[in-house]
């Protein structure tokens, strides 16, 4: 095949996955502007009770609705720390902020199908829990 | 999961439609926080519109040039270790939103890459290599290091955890 060839091919391609996403993306940056526009900094802080058990369930949904930069949980998270709540959390939320994505589920769920998402996105929830026990639990040893 | 899905663009259209229906109402009850989230998502658009077109051109190059033999053998089934710290280091690197790399990775996955290498990859993303520092300042060096490697261990189980139970 020619050189020629494979860039009419390369840009055909190109042309054809971005009418194919366009939608879905726009979608999902829709959403996602929307639940910037909704879920606020202080309404997040106002759903922990100060359980460690409680808090590291409800902070994993939280995290994973949530939506934005990772230093924005890390901003939060640390917030979260000083009012008292648990590093195991705070671990927990921002944890959930970059695995989970509920916004980009129908998009993940298009392109990869329904086994692939609930798989990856049940393993995620699951290991939140997991690695922010393990995490503070070996920093209260190691500190 | 085995079976290797087509996308649905008429999955997508519908989807758009329902959030255009969510944005309208919004602005019926509350025009200011519509607004507001049109605004956030025209600053989403420009952040990420550049990185897009870039990741779809190398994703057509992908598909153009690479053989399908080749990514079974880097990153499918029987790529072994190799496999592991190609799908482990790579989502470390990775950069940008994940939805900006469901396109190519679904290609890759339609290739014949394995869903254990592919799920590693989005937990390994995890780590943000550009944030680290932010991390560390709010929750010092130690607790970082022990995330960091526990994301690590995490990404390659449950990569493990997926292949068992497709394999199941």
């Amino acid at each position: 095949m020619s050189t020629c060839t494979h860039c009419k091919e390369i840009l055909n391609s190109t042309k054809r996955s971005f009418i194919m996403i366009a939608p879905m993306l726009l979608a999902v940056i829709g959403l996602v502007g929307l639940l910037q526009s909704v879920l606020t900094p202080e309404m997040i802080h106002s759903i922990f009770s100060g359980n460690a058990v409680y808090d590291m369930f409800v902070a994993t949904l939280v995290g994973g609705v949530s939506v934005g930069q990772p230093f924005i949980s890390y901003i939060l998270g640390g917030e979260l720390l000083q009012e008292g709540i648990s590093l195991y959390a705070v671990s927990a939320f921002i944890l959930a902020w970059v695995t989970l994505g509920v916004v980009q589920l129908p998009l993940e769920w298009s392109l990869f199908g329904a086994r692939f998402t609930i798989v990856r996105n049940l393993l995620a929830f699951v290991f939140a829990f997991v690695i922010s026990f393990l995490t503070v639990v070996t920093l209260e040893l190691v500190l | 999961m085995s079976k290797k899905q087509k996308p649905k663009n008429r999955v997508s259209w519908i989807m758009l439609a329902i959030t255009v229906v969510v944005y309208i109402i919004t602005a019926v009850f509350n025009p200011h926080v519509a607004m507001s989230a049109l605004e956030k998502s025209y600053e989403i658009i420009k952040s990420i519109a550049p990185i897009i077109v870039v990741v779809l051109f190398l994703m057509a190059i992908f598909s153009t040039l690479v053989k399908s033999k080749n990514i079974v053998k880097h990153i499918g089934e029987g790529s072994g270790i190799r496999g592991w710290f190609i799908a482990i280091f790579g989502g470390v690197l990775s950069h940008g939103s994940t939805y900006i790399w469901y396109p190519i990775l679904a290609q890759m996955r339609s290739d014949g890459a394995k869903d254990g290498l592919l799920i590693a990859f989005f937990y390994a993303r995890a780590i943000k290599l550009p944030w680290i520092p932010v991390m560390v300042a709010y929750f010092g060096l130690t607790f970082t290091i022990l995330l960091s490697v526990y994301i690590l261990l995490g990404a390659v189980l449950q990569g493990i955890i997926a292949d068992k139970t497709s394999a199941g």
